[in-house]
Order: structure tokens, then sequence, then C-alpha cells
């Protein structure tokens, strides 16, 4: 599904943010990768996303080779693959209804089907009671479900999450990971970026670890070592 | 599909408008005046081209005939000179028709009057009036007309150079043209580097938006196309106010240009109108295409996502 072959991103000289990593990741996995901070966790998503390209190597998602995917393309594989970030992105002027529905939008998805879709989304993330609030109108754990609907909408085969519980207490840390297994459960492939080490711990499923741009540790059935 | 974005672009484009009133406001005042200014030369040169072309009208030639030329040999001489190439009309006015004509102009000078009660014959003989197709062409129309055969015939022949006041109109206009060519280029320069900034702020404003836009898989069109969109708001709006100022200027020296000319009739307004299209059409076409432009260049500078 994610196939990373020797993939390198050079920032300057001296920035080497992924050295020459290779990581197959196969339809439906729940892959996490862990790391130090600093250690290229994040450029591995931007480069899904084609947010930046790599120097070396070559990236494929879903058997589309995205190294060197052209500029008019990038629209279309963000519309195949849910992202969400610690920051959770939120328009804080649309309601949760319309940032939801923004995601289709910009597709050109019908009134009809966004008023079809977005409830059944945000069914699956439990705030089909909050429709209506703003951003800030909802708890940390709230907002980071609003951005997972959102993610969701295109019913994508990837969901990308970078520190998705990076601002949120144990309680709703856990609620958004059982969340995202939730979502592995119904077919997507889930790749989870995490400093959580008791999170990744009792996930027990496969574990990345990265060192200083490069894979240093690939377990079945992992643990954060570090 | 594509309705439905550009309906939602639309609506996001008056949404921006509002949000920015003052800025909206600066914009349109500055696309104004830059229409305006283009305006004012399109003016200048409508005004001066139907000055020189109704001096330029008056121009001919008149041959006067002896009295005792008679009809048919007059009728040869015209179709002769109708030969050469370079005469655009000819015009036969008999000696009756002289007469006739002599009279009613001078119908209130008693002695004049008189005098013409006195003879028996008609002392006028009939005229040829020669208009070549260009200015140029008017010294060998005039070199023809000398010909020796003719001198008997002809008791004198009439040209008035119009040179030195189609030069005069060219020089006063073409000052005003050259001032006004600054002024409008000034306009478009500011006009262009305001609605490139407008973009750009516009952009820079939205890029928290615009980056979550692109994110979720918005193309550069979707994000683009409501701040196009709002500078051609912009831009029509500025058009239409620039038509009314417009109009209310012709409506003041259209009165003018009536005594300028000398009595001939020069209808700028209707000018303006049955061009409408083309000049007001082209300069919102300029604006649409300097939005796109500028757009695109905020867009690269503040997207590279
Ligand atoms: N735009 C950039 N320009 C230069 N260097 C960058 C840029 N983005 C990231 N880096 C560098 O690349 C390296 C990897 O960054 P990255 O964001 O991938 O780390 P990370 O593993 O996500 O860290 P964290 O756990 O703190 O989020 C870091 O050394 C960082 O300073
Ligand atoms: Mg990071």
């Amino acid at each position: 599904m994610i196939h990373l072959i020797n993939v390198t991103k050079k920032f300057n000289r001296q920035t080497v943010a992924v050295n020459n990593a290779t990581i197959h990741i196969e339809p439906g996995e729940f892959v996490s990768i862990v790391g130090q901070s600093g250690c290229g966790k994040t450029t591995i998503i931007r480069l899904l996303i084609s947010e930046i390209k790599p120097d070396h190597g070559q990236i494929i998602i879903g058997g589309w080779d995205i190294t060197k995917i052209k500029s008019y393309q990038i629209p279309l594989l963000r519309r195949q693959i849910g992202v969400v970030f610690q920051d959770f992105k939120l328009l804080p002027k649309k309601t949760v209804f319309e940032n939801v529905a923004f995601a289709l939008q910009v597709s050109g998805t019908t009134r009809g089907r966004i008023n079809k879709i977005v409830p059944q989304v945000l069914k699956i993330v439990d705030l089909e009671d909050k429709l209506d609030r703003y951003p800030q109108e909802l708890s940390g754990g709230e907002r980071q479900r609003v951005a997972i609907a959102r993610a969701l909408v295109h019913r994508p085969k990837v969901l990308l999450a970078d520190e998705p519980t990076g601002n949120l207490d144990a309680i709703n840390s856990k609620e958004i990971i059982n969340l995202l297994l939730k979502i592995n459960d119904f077919g997507t492939t889930v790749l989870l970026v995490s400093h959580d080490k008791s999170i990744v711990n009792a996930l027990k499923k496969r574990v990345i670890t990265m060192e200083d741009g490069a894979i240093v540790q690939d377990q079945k059935i992992g643990k954060y070592v570090i | 599909m594509f309705l439905l974005s550009l309906s939602r672009s639309i609506l996001f484009a008056i949404q921006s408008f509002w949000r920015n009133i003052w800025l909206s406001l600066a914009t349109i005042f500055i696309i104004t005046l830059t229409f305006i200014s283009i305006n004012f030369l399109v003016i200048i040169s409508a005004v001066s081209d139907s000055a020189i072309e109704a001096v330029k009208e008056k121009i001919d030639i008149s041959i006067y005939f002896q009295q005792e030329v008679n009809e048919t040999k007059v009728a040869e001489i015209k179709s002769h000179l109708e030969t050469l190439p370079q005469i655009k009309s000819i015009t036969y006015s008999s000696s009756e028709d002289n007469l006739a004509n002599f009279k009613t102009k001078h119908q209130d000078e008693l002695l004049i009057q008189e005098a013409l009660k006195e003879l028996e014959k008609n002392p006028l003989g009939a005229t040829l009036i020669v208009k070549a197709k260009q200015l140029d062409d008017y010294p060998e129309i005039l070199e023809a007309i000398d010909n020796p055969a003719y001198s008997d015939l002809i008791e004198e022949r009439s040209y008035d150079d119009h040179q030195v006041v189609i030069d005069r109109i060219n020089a006063i206009t073409e000052n005003v043209r050259k001032g006004g060519l600054i002024i409008s280029g000034l306009f478009v320069i500011i006009a262009a580097l305001i609605v490139f900034n407008t973009v750009r702020i516009a952009i820079f404003t939205h890029r928290h938006e615009v980056g979550i836009m692109k994110l979720v898989g918005a193309t550069n069109w979707f994000v683009r196309s409501p701040f196009i969109i709002e500078n051609i708001f912009s831009g029509v709006i500025a058009c239409v106010l620039a038509i009314g100022v417009v109009y209310f200027i012709l409506s003041l020296i259209q009165p003018h240009l009536s005594s300028y000319f000398g009595g001939a009739e020069f209808n700028i307004i209707g000018y303006f109108n049955s061009n409408a299209l083309v000049i007001f059409g082209s300069q919102l076409i300029g604006i649409i295409v300097l939005n796109i432009i500028s757009s695109s260049l905020a867009i690269g500078k503040y997207l590279r996502v």
C-alpha cells in the first residue's frame, strides 16, 4: 500500500531529514513510526502527501508512483489520503459540519451528497450531535475527531496521523487511538507517528523506529525502545 | 460540478469583499481612475480624428465655367475628370441652380436683388465641385484641371488649402494625447500594483485557510478563483462607475463640440454608444487578465505546499 524505497530528503547540506529509508506497508496494516524529536517522522508524512519531493529514491502509494508527481495531480493524491495533525488544522470560522463538508466541496461534491456523507462520518467519530459547534467550543479530543472525520470523507485507503494525540491528555489520547483502530478495522491502512511510549506499546502492532533520518528497527509486534 | 465550484467561489468572494471593505474600496477607486484616464484618451482621439475629418470634408475644388459653356460640354469635362483615379466625387450644379442659390443666399440684400433684376441674362455659369479621395491627390487634380484645352471654358477655379488648420489640430491634440498617455500609463502601473497587492494580501491573510484547502485536495484553481472573482467584482464595479463618470463628462463637452467644429455635427456620446462594447469591454478584459496574473504569482509565492 505504501512503499518508500531508498528515500533520502535533505533540507540543506547539514540536515538530512530522511536518510536512505525503505519502508513497505501492506494494505490494512496499522504501523507506528517512533523516534526522537527531529529524527524525520514528519518529513516522511510530508513526502507521502507530496508536500515535498524526495532527493533520491522512490515513493509508491496504492500502486501510484508519486516520486515525480505533476503538481496538477497532487490534489487528486490528497483526496485519496487522509491526514491528521497534532494541531488539528480546523478552520475556526466554520462549524464542525462545515469543516468536514469543506473537504468535499473542494472536490466539487454536490450539496446532496455532502449532506449525506458528512453526518455519516461524524457518526463514526461520535460527534453527530455537535454539528453546529465551532472548533473553539470543542475539547481537544473532539477537535481531533473532527479532523479525523474530515480525513475520512473521501473514504481514503490510507490514513496518516502525525502525533494526533500530541495535544491531548491520556483519556482523550486513548479515545483517538481507539478511533484509529476502529478505522483500521474497516480496512484502512493507518500510519501513526507518535512520541507516546505507553500508547505505542499498548497497541501491540508493527513499530518502525527512526534515528537521524534512518530506519533503525522494524518489528512486527513492536515496542518503543528508545 | 464546474457551476457548483463557481457558485461557491462567488459566495466566498462576496464574503471576502465585505470583510476587507476598505481594501476593496481602494481597489475600486484606483481602477475607476485608471478606466477614466484611459477613456479620456479615447475621447481625445475620437474628437481630434473627427475634427480633422470635418476639416478634410470641407476641402474641395470648385470649377466655375464661363456663362456660355453649355451643359453637354460641362458633362463632357466632368466625365473626363471622373476617369482620374484620385477623384472621389464630382458634383454638377447648373447655372440656373447657381443663380437660385445665389438669390436665396442674398435675399436680404436689396442692392444685389435689384442688380440681378437689371440683368436680362443669368450671369452665372455652371460649376463642378470636385472632391479627391485623399488630401495628397489635390495637386494632381489641379494639374488636370489646368489643362490648356479647358482654359477658355473655365472662368475660375478655387482651391483652399486647409493643411494649416489640419496641422494645428494635430499639434494641439498630439500634446494632449501625450499628456494623457503618460497619466494613463501611471494609473495602469498603480492599478496593477494595487490589484497585485490586494490579491497578495487576501491570499496572505487566508493562508491558513488556503493551506488547509490544499491539504484536503483543493486544486490551485479552486483556491485562486475566489480571489480572482472578488477582484473581477471590483473591476466590474469600477467599470460601471467609470462609465457613469465618462458619460457625465461627455454630456458636459458635447455642447461645446459643435461650436469647436464650426457647426459640423459630431456626436461624441453616439460614438461611445456605438463603440461601448469595444471600449469598456477591452478595459474589463485587461483588468481580468491582470487579476489572473497577479493571483497566480501570489499563490505561487505563498502556497508552495
Ligand atoms: N523546512 C525545513 N527546512 C530545514 N530543515 C528542516 C525543515 N523541516 C524539517 N527540517 C529538519 O529536518 C529534520 C527532521 O524534521 P522532522 O520534522 O521530520 O522531525 P520529527 O521527527 O517530526 O520531529 P518531532 O518529533 O519533533 O515532530 C529536523 O532536523 C528538522 O530540523
Ligand atoms: Mg514531527
